[in-house]
């Protein structure tokens, strides 16, 4: 694809992010003016009550929305160029099962991690990075991707079995809370916090866009690519630790988001047909973003009739949508 | 050039005993010899996957075995027997990736670098092919890709595991024909692991018989000695 082709898409893809960040930011229980809506962001006044719930409320929940959908997104994509397999995505490295698994400790067992008073973000991250820690020391003994991949199948079949008796030994309060984590949420991100997740999303980005043409070379598999002069075990590490960064601050704040990053990846490549990774990686970003958006304006729309949780609802679109991937590809 | 001397070849126990051997530039050397007898552990010894039990293995004056992933992709490329082709991936891409080494941050190559890349298209008749993806072209077209790959790599020694063996008989013979061309054209020295005995005396390369645990360099085949490197 040629560049000028390249950057046509990038723009139209973020006008369409803008498009739907704007109805994202529309919607909800109450109504908002489009003249609030333009002072709270220009004008912001801390002592006019419309400005704070615009900014804490819809502004914060928007740019959330588009934080953990281009973050999920990618390190799916990342995982998946990595292990040559469109089934991979961050919950195959154990990122959900050691945040799950961490956040289940602190919630359920009474157990203070670190002596410290973590909270739920903070112990969602250690867990994510502790797994992640545990996968990359795996991944210089397991020189074969499927090993790996299966090591974290795994991973995450044990921590789901100590969350499973924390939760049958836990008290009912300490288990709501458990359960409404994990039912994952894009409100609990509050407009200071956004600069911390904003910041850390970026440096998982960059890490990204420094590894786009180790990720080209990738396609090939891992034997010819170290027959090319690539350094595979550098490679692996750096790309694990840009999906760490993603996936594991992404779950520290909004909990476990399924499918996201394991569909909209796929998704990319079928509508790009390419395997230009700097390409893949925008318009992975965009795409992310624009599912989670339009997945979070649909459940703020229904939320009077019909509760849903975001990690059932990505899951009710996502799943099927992989499944049909799978036909197509095996047959 | 590749120069081997006093080698013992093998994973944990011995497999080929080399005493003294030196491949030449602008020729195609054939690895023949029966299966388990050692083809692609020399191959893979080469490539410097497999280290020597003892000797040397110089490539271009290099030890092959101490010598850095990123250098030694300078000095020998591989084409492996079979490419299945990549989905969404280009045949003019693919072929680009063999200069990996070069290629700037963001995957573009220099402007001397691509035209390489365009004169190999042309070079192996893919011009009609560079915009198909690598998934959707026969199995020989895929093969002369693979081959034009491991060319756009730049390398003096050229290794090829099988290069004929999934390919039906016309192209076969395209291949080795294509590999000798490029041998002599290019000045490379060319070894090929085969089994296709007949394809390769009728091409006329230079024979390296694995046998009993020897390696025996046979200018000139004759017929009647096939059974001989095969009981």
């Amino acid at each position: 694809m040629s560049v000028t082709k390249q950057i046509g898409w990038l723009i139209m893809g973020l006008l369409a992010l803008f498009g739907a960040a704007c109805l994202h930011v529309l919607s909800g229980e109450t109504a908002v003016s489009l003249g609030v809506m333009k002072d709270a962001i220009f004008q912001y006044d801390p002592s006019v009550m419309d400005h704070v719930l615009f900014r804490e409320f819809r502004l914060s929940r928007t740019l959330t929305a588009i934080l953990a959908g281009s973050s999920l997104a990618l390190s799916g994509m990342l995982m998946q160029t990595l292990f040559n397999n469109p089934l991979a995505g961050p919950y195959i490295l154990g990122i959900n099962s050691g945040a799950s698994l961490f956040v289940g400790l602190l919630l359920m067992s009474g157990i203070s991690i670190g002596g410290a008073q973590l909270g739920i973000v903070g112990a969602a991250l250690v867990g994510a990075f502790v797994s992640c820690i545990f996968m990359i020391g795996l991944s210089g003994y397991l020189r074969n991707q499927i090993s790996l991949l299966l090591a974290g199948m795994m991973f995450g079949s044990f921590t789901s079995a100590i969350v499973s008796i924390l939760q049958q030994l836990s008290g009912a309060e300490a288990l709501k809370a458990f359960t409404m984590w994990s039912m994952g949420t894009l409100q609990q991100v509050s407009f200071e916090e956004l600069y911390i997740f904003a910041g850390t999303v970026s440096v998982g980005i960059l890490l990204a866009f420094s590894m786009g043409k180790y990720l080209n070379v990738l396609v090939l598999g891992e034997k010819p690519a170290r027959l090319l002069g690539v350094n595979i075990v550098r490679t692996r590490i750096i790309i694990l630790i840009a999906v760490a960064i993603l996936a594991g601050v992404t779950t520290a704040y909004c909990g476990p988001i399924a499918f996201v990053g394991m569909a909209v990846p796929n998704l990319t490549r079928l509508v790009f047909k390419t395997q230009q990774h700097h390409l893949l990686i925008g318009m992975n970003l965009i795409i992310g973003a624009l599912f989670v958006l339009i997945c979070d304006a649909l459940i703020l729309h229904w939320a009077p009739v019909l509760p849903i949780p975001l990690n059932a609802f990505t899951s009710l679109i996502g799943a099927p949508f992989v499944l049909l991937i799978l036909m197509r590809r095996v047959r | 050039m590749i120069e081997i001397s006093h080698a013992i070849v093998g994973h944990q126990r011995p497999l080929i005993e080399i005493e003294d051997l030196v491949l030449e530039k602008g020729k195609v050397y054939a690895i023949i010899g029966r299966n388990g007898g050692g083809k692609s552990t020399l191959l893979n010894s080469l490539l410097g996957h497999v280290p020597l039990i003892s000797g040397n293995m110089k490539i271009d004056g290099m030890d092959v075995h101490s010598l850095r992933r990123s250098i030694l992709a300078k000095h020998v490329a591989f084409v492996a027997s079979k490419f299945d082709g990549i989905e969404y991936l280009k045949v003019r891409e693919y072929i680009s990736l063999g200069k990996f080494g070069s290629s700037s941050i963001w995957g573009q190559l220099p402007k001397e670098e691509a035209e390489h890349v365009e004169q190999l298209l042309e070079e192996l008749s893919l011009l009609p092919l560079a915009g198909k993806f690598t998934d959707r072209i026969s199995d020989g077209e895929r093969q002369l890709a693979a081959v034009a790959r491991a060319l756009a790599q730049d390398t003096p020694v050229l290794l090829l595991d099988e290069p004929t063996a999934f390919l039906d008989y016309k192209n076969k013979k395209r291949m080795m024909e294509k590999l000798v061309e490029i041998a002599e054209q290019k000045n490379k020295c060319i070894v090929l692991s085969t089994h296709d005995l007949e394809l390769a005396m009728d091409s006329s390369l230079i024979f390296l018989a694995i046998h009993r645990g020897r390696l025996e360099v046979i200018e000139r085949l004759e017929k009647e000695r096939f059974s001989y490197y095969f009981e």
